[in-house]
Parts: C-alpha cells; sequence; structure tokens
C-alpha cells in the first residue's frame, strides 16, 4: 500500500556528509597521535607501524559505507564518536606492554593491541549489522519475557560455572570461549525493560496501593522491580560484581523514572538502594574492604589500596597536559605501574599520557554521546524504542562514570569496563551490540525538510506564510 | 529569531494525549540528561582535584613508581652549609649508579637509598627533588615537559654544619641520645644528632646490605638505630618542659616574673596537695624558707612553683600555649617529625595530671627537636622561626633556589620572652643555679639554659636534658640535649650542650 | 633545545587540539540540529490533502498545511474547521510527535477512521495514509508535496 511504497521509495542511496566529515576528522586526530605515539617510542621522528590504525580507519569507512547503501536517514554523531572513543583505545593498547594478553588464534600468536583491534572489528561488523539489518523490532518487544528468563539463565549459569578474576566471579568459559555474561546481561535487561515498562508504564504511574505513608503502583507491577533490586543484590553476592550491580540498578531506576516521572518512585528505589547497601557492608567483608579501600587508599598503599594509589600517581603526573602518548606510564619491575592498566584502570592511563585535558575532552565524548542518545530516544517513534534508546544510553553513561569516578577515588572503584575503551572483547561486542541498535533506533521515518539546511529563501517564504496566517488554504 | 518563530495564536492547541493515560516522556529524559550532565561535571572536578591540586603531592610522594624505579637513577648530591658532599651519586658497573655517603656522621638524617630497602630520611623525603620529577603543573614543569627525560636532578643544599655535626655524634658516643642545634635567628638546623647510628654504606652495598639491614630491623626498639631520635624520639621531658610552663604563665598573665607562691617553702617539705594527691620536691634545701619568684625558682628547677603555675595557668590555656610553641602535631619540618604533647594527647584528667605536666612528668612527652625549638623561640625573643634543614634547591645549570627564613609563630612579645630568657641565664650563672646547669658555662660568653632530668619510674637511671642558647644577649645557637639514661641533667647532657654551643662560636669567623 | 623534543611536544599539543577540535565540530552539529529543529517546529510538517469530501466543501484536491498539533472539527477555535454535519465540534486532533505523525479521536460522535479502521488511541500515520474525518477523507502527504 502507501505504506509499503513509502518505505520502498527510501531504499536508494543517501550521503552522510557530515558522519563522512566528522570520521575524516577523527583519521587525522589519531594519525597524529599515533605519529607522536611512535615518535616517542623510538626517540625520532618516525610513524612507525600504522596498520592497526588503518585497519581502523577502513572499518569505520566500511560502516559509514554500509550506512550510506543503507539509505535511511539516521543520526551522523554516534559513530564517529564512538570512533574516536575506539581509536584512543587502540593507541593506548597499542602503547601498553604487549605481553599483558597473548592469545594463539587459529596459529597466529595476538598480542593486546592485535587482540583489542579484532574486538574493535567484530565489535563494528556487529553495529553495522543491526543498524541496517534490525528493520523490525517487534520481536525485540514482543519476548520481553524471554529475553527475562535468558538474563536470569544466563545470569545463574555465572553463579555456577563462572570462574573468579581478581576475586570476582565473572568469566564463564565453555569450551574455547570464554566471555564476561553480564556484558550481554546488560543489555537484555535494557530491552526487558524497555518492552515492560512501554506495556505498563501507565499502570505503574497510576498511583492504586499504599504502603505506610507512599502511595505505590498496583503492586503485581511492582514486582519486576523488587526482582530486579534482589538481582543486583544477588549480583554482588554470589559474582562479588559491585560494578555491573551498581549498573543495573542504576539503569533501570533512571528508565523506570523516565517512563514514569514518578519522583517517589525513583525516591523509593534510591531508599532500597541505601537499604540494601547497608545490609550488604554490614554482612560481607569484601563489601566493607571495598568501602575502607576507598576511604583511604593511601593507608594501604602497598596493599588493598595499590592500585588505587598507583592510579592517581598516574592521573598526578598527567597534570594538565599529560606527559604524551608513549611518555607515561613507567613500567617497574616486571609489569606497569598500575596492575589491570588494559582492563579497569584504562581511564588513569589515558589521563596521566593525555592530561586532565585529555581526562575531560573523553568525558565530554561520553556526554555527547549521552545527549545524542537521549536525543534519539526522544524523537523515536514509539514508546518502546525511546526506552530503549534511553536505556542504552544510560548504560553507556553510567557505566563509564562509575568506573571513572572509581578511577579518581570519588566514588570505591568497582571493576567495570570503560565503554569503548577498555580491553575486553564482551566489553567490545555489548558495545557495537549498543551502537548498533541505538542506529537502528534512530532511523527517522520523516525524510521531510528537519535535516536539510534551511535557505534564505524558504525563511523569506516562511516569512510572507507567517503574515499571511495560520492555516492557509492552498488549492491546486 | 521571534520574526520567524510563529506560534498559533489560537487557544491552546490540545495535549496530544489522551486524558489519563500516561505522561510524555521527553521532560523526564531532558532532567535525566541534565541530572548525568551534574555528575560529568562532578567527576571533572574531581579529575581537576587530582590533575591539578594534588599533583604535586602525589607526582612526588615516595611511594610513587617514578620515585620507586629511579631508585638506580643517578640523582643530586646533598652538601653541607660549608659545601661538603655528604651524599653522592657514583656509577657502579656499567650504567648503573650507587649513592655514597662520604660522611656516615650526618645519619640518620640524610637517610639511604637503597634499591632493595627503599629510602629513608632526606634521601626519601626529598627523593622527588634529587631526582627532579616535576610535579606536572606550573610553567617551570611545562617547560620540562618538552624535554623527553623526565629527570633533571637537583642537589639538596643543607644548613647542616658537618663539624659540628661530627663533635655532636662524638659527645653522644657510646650513648643512646639527641642532639639539635638550630640558628635561633633563621630556624636553620645546623646539627642534628642521634645515637646509635648506622652506615649508610653498608646497607646501600649489595655484598653486605641484607645481612646488615635485617641485623638493625633485629635490634630492640630501645637500641634502634634506624629510628632519628632527634626528630621522631619521644621522652618524658622532666624539668626542661618548666620553660614551657613559664611561656604559658606569662604569656597568659598568670603569673609574673615577680610572683611568688607563699605555701611554696613549707610545700617542700610537707609536699603540695593537689586533690589528694601531694606534688614532692625538697631538692633544693639551700633556699629555705625563701618563697621563690621565677628565676630562683628556675635557677633551682622548683617543681612545686611550676605546678602552682601550671594550675593558675590551667589545662585549656597550658595546651594552647603549648601549641604555639609546636606541641600537640607533627611539627613541620624536612624529615617526618613525632608529635610532642603535654597530655599524651588526650586532655589533662584531672588537675594531678596538669601539675605533674606543668614540670615535665606526668604523661608530657617532648622530641628533642621540639624542646630545641622552645629554646630558640625564647632565644630569639618570642618569635618562633620555622625549622628547616634544607637551606636550597641547587639545580643542574647552577641556579639556587632558596628557602627563606620565616617566622612560623610569634608565640610571646620580648619584654615576657626575655624575663624567660634572663632565668635560663641565671640558671647556668647565678650561684643558684651553678649545681644544676653550671656545667654549660661558655668560658667568656654569658650562657643560658635549663638542665632536666626526666624520671622514667622503675628502674634505672633517669634520662638527662639540658636546652639551652648562647651568647645569652644574642644567641647564634641553641641546643637540646637528650643522653638516655644520662642520670641527672648535669651529669651527661648539660657539659655535652656547653661544648656544642661554645664549639659552634668558636667556629664563626 | 632538542628539536625533535620540541617536535614531540608540539605533537601532543596537535593531538589534544584535534580531539577538542572534534568536539567543537560535534557540539556544533548538535546546535545546528537544535536549531533546525526550532525552525522546523514553524515550518509545515505535512499537509492534509483532502481526498473526499460529499458536500464538495472542503474541495476534493485542497490542502492544509500542518503546524505540529491540529484540531478538526465544526468549531471555528479548530485549526482546521470543517463545515460538515458529521463532524463533531472536536472531533479529532493531528499531532507530530518526535519524527512521526499521530491521530488521535477527541471523543467524536461518528469517530475517526484511519483505512476504514475506527480508532480509539492515538494511532501513528505514515505519508499516504487516509484518515476519515466524519465523511470527509484526507491523505497526509509530505509537507513539499510530491
Amino acid at each position: 500500500m502507501a505504506m509499503a511504497a513509502g518505505r520502498a521509495s527510501r531504499v536508494r542511496p543517501r550521503w552522510r556528509g557530515r558522519e563522512a566529515r566528522l570520521l575524516v576528522v577523527v583519521v587525522v586526530v589519531l594519525a597524529v597521535g599515533w605519529l607522536g605515539l611512535a615518535s616517542t617510542v623510538a626517540g625520532e621522528l618516525t610513524i612507525g607501524q600504522p596498520a592497526p590504525l588503518v585497519v581502523l580507519a577502513v572499518m569505520l569507512g566500511v560502516v559509514h559505507v554500509a550506512l550510506v547503501v543503507d539509505g535511511r536517514r539516521r543520526d551522523q554523531v554516534l559513530l564517529p564518536v564512538v570512533g574516536l572513543l575506539m581509536g584512543l583505545s587502540l593507541l593506548l593498547m597499542s602503547r601498553l606492554p604487549q605481553d599483558l594478553v597473548v592469545q594463539s588464534l587459529a596459529g597466529v600468536e595476538l598480542s593486546l593491541a592485535g587482540i583489542q583491534l579484532l574486538w574493535i572489528g567484530l565489535s563494528l561488523a556487529v553495529a553495522a549489522t543491526v543498524a541496517v539489518g534490525l528493520r523490525n523490532d517487534l520481536w525485540l518487544r514482543s519476548y520481553k519475557y524471554t529475553w527475562a528468563v535468558a538474563g536470569i539463565a544466563l545470569l545463574l549459569l555465572v553463579f555456577v560455572l563462572g570462574q573468579e578474576t581478581n576475586g570476582a566471579r565473572l568469566t564463564l568459559r565453555i569450551g574455547p570461549f570464554a566471555g564476561q555474561p553480564s556484558e550481554l546481561l546488560k543489555i537484555i535487561l535494557v530491552v526487558f525493560l524497555a518492552a515492560y515498562l512501554a506495556d505498563n508504564r501507565a499502570l505503574l504511574a497510576g498511583r492504586d496501593s499504599r504502603l505506610g505513608p507512599l502511595r505505590l503502583p498496583p503492586l503485581p507491577y511492582l514486582l519486576p522491580m523488587l526482582v530486579i533490586w534482589g538481582l543486583a543484590l544477588a549480583t554482588v553476592v554470589v559474582q562479588r560484581d559491585l560494578g555491573a550491580a551498581l549498573l543495573f540498578y542504576g539503569v533501570f531506576l533512571l528508565l523506570l523514572y523516565v517512563a514514569t516521572q514518578r519522583r517517589d518512585l525513583l525516591a523509593f528505589g534510591v531508599v532500597l538502594f541505601v537499604v540494601g547497601g547497608l545490609v550488604l557492608y554490614t554482612l560481607f567483608p569484601h563489601v566493607q574492604d571495598r568501602v575502607a579501600i576507598w576511604l583511604d587508599p593511601f593507608a594501604t598503599a602497598q596493599g588493598a589500596g595499590f592500585q588505587i594509589v598507583r592510579g592517581l600517581f598516574a592521573l598526578g603526573r598527567g597534570g594538565v597536559l599529560g606527559t604524551g602518548l608513549g611518555g607515561g606510564l613507567p613500567t617497574v619491575g616486571s609489569g606497569p605501574s598500575i596492575p589491570a592498566v588494559h582492563t579497569d584502570f584504562v581511564f588513569d592511563a589515558l589521563g596521566e599520557e593525555l592530561g586532565l585535558a585529555g581526562g575531560l575532552a573523553i568525558l565530554a565524548l561520553y556526554a555527547l554521546f549521552a545527549e545524542r542518545g537521549l536525543r534519539i530516544a526522544a524523537g523515536a517513534r514509539d514508546e518502546f524504542r525511546t526506552l530503549l534508546a534511553a536505556g542504552l544510553t544510560l548504560v553507556i553513561v553510567v557505566q563509564a562514570a562509575i568506573i571513572v569516578a572509581g578511577n579518581a577515588k570519588l566514588i570505591p572503584l568497582t571493576g567495570i569496563t570503560l565503554p569503548w575503551i577498555a580491553y575486553g572483547g564482551s566489553s567490545m561486542l555489548a558495545g557495537g551490540i549498543i551502537l548498533g541498535l541505538l542506529l537502528a533506533v534512530a532511523v527517522e521515518d520523516r525524510p521531510g525538510a528537519a535535516i536539510e539546511r534551511v535557505g534564505w529563501r524558504e525563511r523569506l517564504g516562511d516569512a510572507s506564510r507567517a503574515a499571511a496566517g495560520r492555516v492557509e488554504r492552498v488549492v491546486r | 529569531m521571534i520574526g520567524r518563530r510563529r506560534r498559533s495564536n489560537t487557544k491552546e492547541v490540545v495535549q496530544p494525549r489522551s486524558p489519563g493515560g500516561p505522561p510524555p516522556m521527553a521532560p523526564a529524559l531532558l532532567r535525566v540528561g541534565i541530572g548525568l550532565f551534574v555528575v560529568y561535571a562532578a567527576i571533572g572536578v574531581g579529575l581537576g582535584w587530582w590533575g591539578v591540586v594534588e599533583a604535586g603531592r602525589l607526582t612526588t610522594d615516595p611511594g610513587n613508581p617514578l620515585v620507586l624505579a629511579a631508585r638506580e637513577a643517578p640523582r643530586g648530591e646533598i652538601l653541607d652549609a660549608r659545601g661538603v658532599v655528604l651524599a653522592e651519586s657514583v656509577r657502579e658497573g656499567r650504567g648503573g649508579w650507587r649513592r655514597n655517603y662520604p660522611h656516615p656522621e650526618a645519619e640518620p638524617l640524610i637517610g639511604y637509598l637503597s634499591p632493595r630497602f627503599g629510602a629513608s630520611g632526606l634521601e626519601r623525603s626529598y627523593g622527588a627533588e634529587l631526582l627532579g620529577i616535576g610535579d606536572g603543573v606550573g610553567t617551570e614543569s611545562l617547560l620540562r615537559k618538552l624535554q623527553r627525560d623526565p629527570y633533571d636532578e637537583q642537589d639538596l643544599l643543607l644548613s647542616l654544619d658537618l663539624r659540628l655535626q661530627r663533635r655532636a655524634m662524638r659527645m653522644l658516643r657510646g650513648e643512646r641520645g639527641a642532639i639539635v642545634a638550630i640558628e635561633p635567628a633563621t630556624g636553620r638546623i645546623l646539627a642534628l644528632a642521634s645515637t646509635p647510628t648506622y652506615d649508610p654504606n653498608r646497607i646501600v652495598d649489595p655484598a653486605t646490605g641484607a645481612a646488615y639491614f635485617e641485623e638493625l630491623l633485629d635490634r630492640p626498639p630501645k637500641d634502634s638505630a634506624l629510628l632519628d631520635r632527634a626528630t621522631r624520639g619521644v621522652y618524658t621531658p622532666g624539668s626542661v618542659l618548666k620553660m614551657v610552663t613559664a611561656v604559658a604563665g606569662l604569656g597568659s598573665d598568670a603569673i609574673t616574673p615577680a610572683t611568688v607562691y607563699p605555701a611554696q617553702p613549707a610545700e617542700e617539705v610537707t609536699g603540695m596537695p593537689v586533690d589528694g594527691f601531694r606534688v614532692r620536691d625538697g631538692h633544693h634545701p639551700q633556699t629555705g624558707d625563701r618563697a621563690l619568684a621565677l628565676d630562683p625558682a628556675t635557677a633551682v628547677s622548683c617543681n612545686i612553683y611550676f605546678a602552682h603555675t601550671g594550675l593558675n595557668v590551667g589545662g585549656d590555656a597550658f595546651l594552647a600555649w603549648g601549641a604555639r610553641l609546636g606541641f600537640g602535631a607533627p611539627i613541620p619540618f624536612d624529615v617526618p617529625t613525632a608529635a610532642s604533647s603535654l597530655d599524651g594527647g588526650d586532655g589533662f584528667v584531672d588537675d594531678v595530671e596538669l601539675a605533674n605536666a606543668a614540670y615535665g612528668q606526668g604523661e608530657a612527652q617532648a622530641t628533642p627537636l621540639q624542646m630545641a625549638l622552645v629554646a630558640a623561640a625564647i632565644a630569639e625573643r618570642g618569635t618562633l622561626m620555622t625549622p628547616h634543614v634544607v637551606d636550597g634547591l641547587r639545580a643542574a645549570d647552577g641556579s639556587i633556589d632558596e628557602v627563606e627564613p620565616s617566622a612560623w609563630r610569634q608565640v610571646l612579645d620580648r619584654g615576657r620572652a626575655d624575663s624567660i630568657a634572663d632565668a635560663m641565664r641565671g640558671a647556668v650563672e647565678s650561684r643558684l643555679g651553678r649545681p644544676y646547669a653550671g656545667a654549660a658555662k661558655i668560658p667568656g660568653v654569658v650562657t643560658a639554659g635549663k638542665s632536666g632530668t626526666a624520671e622514667l619510674g622503675g628502674e634505672g637511671e633517669p634520662d638527662s636534658w639540658f636546652i639551652g642558647f648562647a651568647p645569652a644577649g644574642d644567641p647564634k645557637i641553641a641546643v637540646a640535649v637528650i643522653v638516655e639514661g644520662g642520670g641527672t641533667g648535669s651529669q651527661a647532657a648539660v657539659p655535652i650542650g656547653g661544648d656544642i654551643m661554645g664549639a659552634w662560636l668558636r667556629l664563626q669567623p | 633545545m632538542d628539536p625533535l623534543d620540541l617536535t614531540l611536544w608540539l605533537l601532543r599539543l596537535a593531538f589534544l587540539a584535534g580531539i577538542y577540535g572534534f568536539l567543537v565540530l560535534v557540539i556544533r552539529a548538535l546546535r545546528r540540529d537544535l536549531r533546525q529543529a526550532s525552525d522546523a517546529a514553524d515550518r509545515p510538517l505535512g499537509r492534509l490533502v483532502v481526498v473526499g469530501s460529499p458536500s464538495g466543501d472542503p474541495a476534493p484536491g485542497a490542502a492544509y498545511l500542518l503546524a505540529a498539533a491540529n484540531t478538526i472539527g465544526r468549531d471555528v477555535n479548530n485549526t482546521i474547521v470543517l463545515d460538515d454535519s458529521f463532524t463533531s465540534g472536536r472531533h479529532a486532533a493531528l499531532t507530530y510527535r518526535g519524527r512521526s505523525w499521530y491521530v488521535e479521536d477527541l471523543g467524536s460522535t461518528n469517530g475517526t477512521r484511519l483505512g476504514g479502521q475506527a480508532i480509539s488511541a492515538p494511532t501513528p500515520l505514515a505519508w499516504g495514509d487516509v484518515v476519515e474525518v466524519g465523511q470527509v477523507r484526507f491523505r497526509l502527504e509530505r509537507p513539499g508535496g510530491r
């Protein structure tokens, strides 16, 4: 019918000029960074071996072309922003000691930067596939309880089979594949929540049942909220994964607020959080340890506080302008000066080499990502998509805030990754899925005038129309 | 803008929602966005805190890997006031560097720097400067960042005079004790001795280091050689603390130099009742029935006089005046210091403790450095100069960043300070005082001082103390001496104090 | 000063400046979007073309330019006034929300239909969809015409 015809007519390629320009800027900036890094390391002016950078540039270009060929009008800023973050990741990983991670893949020995480049590539491929391929989101939406069950099953699987890394039970290993399911779980959680809240938000916004002075939504609809609260607690207790728990719960609360606009629910959630936090604090020594380390890492600078203190040293040495890529991060003894520098402490590493200026720029990149994501959410076609886009954006932004604040000793440190920068396959793939989903939601249905520049002629026309009256009848 | 903005001039357009439906989500998204922005701004401020405000402290922290990694890098020299090298880097093997200490007499102030055992003393607290690591802020370090080499080693120029330091160490040979000598007008430390001591060259030497260091660590605490007694040894001060009581008494107008306590002569015999406890004295029968004023009470070191004065001042005021002299918190200095205190840090539980503290017993505790500052403040007519042993930093290009002498606190006015100085002069020079502190007298020089004997309870000889300055009219040096288990003040510490001051005056051109 | 050191220092500053330059470009892009969104709010967002009108008023082929919120009804306070006896005083609302059009019945007597089906809740519209208000049939079209 008319609708189908409308859809079909949009398949022709459409240039994405702004995205292309921004991507060129990203590649040029990264090339400058690479030049500086290679020269600092080599002690002479050289570009070194820029193959990884070229590969990244090509991959970004391929995604760009895929979106151009797809032809649907959508956001042109997300890809360059994420591309720059990935580029920073690649620069940092190329600069760290390569033997931090060594894996043999199909007979080819890969080390830190190589593996990270591989994951960045897969991540971008996933993003492009999702962005172009996801035309119907019904299956995401309809099977929300399936998603929820899958998520819980995944969580249980980790509870039972998970392997410990750094005291947290995060890693699931099945055959040759290893991954951190909480990265996937956060996406499942957002999809479920978006579908659930989109269907039930009218009821949740109502005030039917009473609990003391609190007027709550009908109790059956509160249940998922309590279940997620319980899941967050369980994550902390069983997995010892404070970061993921905080992230899940924070995103959930914010999404609930977006859906219902009810501050009392937000406050109720915060109270539940505080209560849960206090209970965990009194019952579990590892939570107490974390808080003690946070309050005074210097007291245990040679023990438990070692990591965070070393991180702060890095931030301090970086100062305002940083030591320059390749100029910081002294190698002490056999390893880098900050343990887990490539996973949990990437921000401090960048803070040392790029300084406060670089750190703030990275924060600004995430902030711009947030602006973009929330705007996509506000303009989405339906409530499910609004909540989905908002949730995915929140996942990234809240996660970045948690780990950066933890690195800077503003909140207790929790081991989660800095999206698109930290080393890690699961994290990078999850980032790709999120980017793809956001680009899919960002597709604009109205190929009208909104994006095209308004020329002076049209403005003049506007003015005359305004003079003529509010409603105009044009007879053909 | 306004011209283009066309508003529908009809009545409010119908809200695009059915009545009772859920609210639109855009406002909530906006609010969440603003909230996130605020959080990010706060994180940015937090980063600024570390990257700008705390940058210097973090970068020069002795635990910083830059400082640690550079244990084997060449660092600047440490030189005494006349340019004698006290610590230097010497090449060892190919590419390696090792610290060499030509004059171990300056330990433990100088400290050691060993790749294995870390650093101590000035080697530790000035590690960053000796290595030449910038703090990441300021134009100077910005320029330094132009260079790839992060190290720009600086020499440490000390106010310490090796000749006086050697003499001080010789005086303490075979004893446990400490000597602090300070220039009252500037706060420059002239000698800082602590015994027993160690040989840093043996710690640094890879061949002997492990065994030697282990032996040092295994010693019982009271024989520790690694502890710098001058700055971190806390002792019961005994009678030398009476000068703090005098500062508090005159400063708070609780007494004048003429104040006498009529009950005092009788209490020499019966003891002075305080809350059912009796403060005993009776070690100066020569004063007989005479009620003593400040001068004679100082000369004969009358416990009862100062106990009365302490009670007159009151506990809170006593603590406050002590704090002006540096008690109650670690003294800011070039190496870490221990805090001295009048009350053990927990307040005076009753007047008994206050009365006892007022003559240096009770829970009063002081470091030799603290007591040297008391003498210096009195000598400098009430002005307490900031103590320092690092006079300046010399960069590789020869430019010197000097440490300017600065007044730390104005403790007393001149008149009151001079009254106490007169009393201390009497303690050395007068007929009454001579049996106690007369051994500090420098021939031909008017000398001021105060002896002390710290009863430790239990067996063993008391610690022997002396503080003083000379010449009394125009002080060039103030000292504090402690000899652990040295008996009464006049036996051990007093002659040492006089010898050190005399030696310094003879060394002056 | 060593020329290499100077070069490295300049490269470092250039890298940081580049990142900030990128940020500025992105922020400018975002601001332009915001401006255009507010411009777009003033521009017609669509046209409602009359395709069937039994009474002949409005005439088939006539087109109304649409603002972001439009109400249709017999009342003169509506943005689109229909002099049609099957139309209620306040009949239906056409609103542009985010990126798509919605039609909503405002409790009319004869109902509002989309593609022949009566609607009960706000319903999204696509270009070319036909909406019936009373007896009048409209087609939603892009603002610029074909």
